[in-house]
């Protein structure tokens, strides 16, 4: 699943918020835009990568769904309780040393930090289950991101790290299909495609 | 758990592997992942350093999958194994005893794309410490190390494959086995937030 495509395409957009509860309002110019190319990854070579610059766009793109989590998981929180809210609170500490961390790499690579977190309308959440549901879908779209991002990403460190964070992502998603009552691990290869919700 | 240690009895390992394991052993004591009174054959970590280093000195992506492979297959043997023995687990001990199938089916196709060929899957009894598995808590805290030896690798194997079909399919592997992580922590009695303990998931959480 490409995640700029998604977010290029309006059906798709509107459909991903709405289900959820929640209405896109405005979509990051950067976000989008760093969201590279739709390459056929099956013929492109892991060489063939877009260098430290293709890193950076990469990241900041990464960087939007986190600072997007972030917010998330605080408008979230008041309709949370007991272990599903402190789970929340655990969640959003993460998604903010997720940011941390591709600030760091961002600096590192000598390039800057753009991305800015997506405007969302939270309006339509009215109980635990509309926030778990969104969650759900949310941390699914950074794990669609990231799987497809990693083989684009030109150093075996960023590979490694984004690796990390994408289990870190799929663990969230097992809790929070654990407190839906649903199946916590449905499938041997996490994919993250919003559609197979 | 009663007593947080790892009991060594004799086994058959040469010197070079007896002192990389109490490296690691030491190491693993420090960081407090040995619990759950886990007893384990002196063989039968070295295998699965074994299987782990396999990645660290793995040259290529053939090499790569082919460790890879037996990594996913002594944990279809471990959960199949506690799936017999632990009915109080065996629904999910047989789940994820089948996803380690897919991971090693999806693999050896692919190493076999490569010109590769996959190993034999181990016995059971040759991945020794199963049977001094003797109870719920040993065996999910002997799954916990799979996982996270399993997670170890896969994160080096990011650093090192070449192709990106095999890149994407690592990371959905490895993020499966963080969901296996995450289940297995609450089976242990970790609270949802607990099952999660780390932001960037390392394969070095000790089990709870």
């Amino acid at each position: 699943m490409d995640v700029s495509r998604i977010m290029r395409d309006p059906v798709s957009r509107r459909r991903f918020f709405q289900a959820s509860g929640v209405t896109f309002v405005g979509g990051s110019a950067a976000f989008i835009a760093a969201c590279g190319d739709d390459d056929d990854d099956e013929t492109t070579d892991a060489t063939s990568t877009g260098g430290a610059n293709g890193d950076v766009a990469i990241l900041n793109s990464a960087l939007a769904l986190e600072l997007t989590a972030v917010e998330a998981y605080g408008k979230g929180a008041p309709l949370l309780k007991g272990a599903v809210l402190d789970a929340g609170g655990a969640f959003l500490a993460q998604e903010q040393e997720h940011a941390a961390g591709l600030r760091t790499a961002l600096e590192d690579l000598g390039g800057k930090a753009t991305a800015k977190k997506m405007t969302l309308d939270y309006s339509g959440l009215r109980n635990q289950a509309d926030v778990l549901e969104f969650a759900t879908n949310l941390e699914n779209v950074a794990i669609a991101a990231y799987v497809d991002a990693i083989p684009k990403l030109s150093s075996g460190e960023l590979r490694a790290t984004a690796a990390q964070i994408v289990t870190n992502e799929a663990e969230h998603v097992s809790v929070l299909l654990g407190a839906l009552g649903q199946d916590q691990v449905p499938e041997a290869f996490v994919t993250g495609d919003v559609n197979a919700l | 758990m009663s007593e947080d240690r790892l009991i060594i009895t004799d086994g058959e390992c040469d010197t070079a592997q007896i002192a990389e394991y109490e490296a690691t052993r030491r190491d693993a004591v420090r960081r407090g992942l040995l619990a759950g009174g886990a007893i384990v054959a002196a063989s039968s970590i070295p295998l699965l350093l074994n299987v782990r280093n396999a990645f660290g000195q793995a040259s290529g992506d053939a090499a790569i999958l082919e460790a890879a492979v037996g990594l996913e297959q002594t944990a279809v043997v471990a959960y199949d194994t506690a799936a017999g023995a632990f009915p109080q687990i065996r629904s999910t001990a047989r789940l994820f005893r089948d996803q380690e199938q897919e991971h090693a089916d999806g693999l050896a196709a692919a190493l076999e794309d490569l010109g590769g060929t996959p190993p034999e899957p181990p016995e059971a009894n040759e991945v020794k410490g199963l049977s001094a598995v003797k109870s719920v808590p040993q065996a999910l805290t002997f799954a916990v190390e799979l996982e996270n030896m399993a997670v170890i690798a896969y994160i080096d194997a990011h650093r090192k494959l070449k192709s990106p079909a095999l890149l994407k399919t690592g990371a959905q592997i490895m993020a499966n086995e963080g969901q296996h992580l995450v289940v297995l922590r609450q089976a242990l009695g970790a609270t949802p937030a607990e099952s999660v303990p780390s932001a960037f998931e390392a394969g070095t959480d000790p089990a709870p």
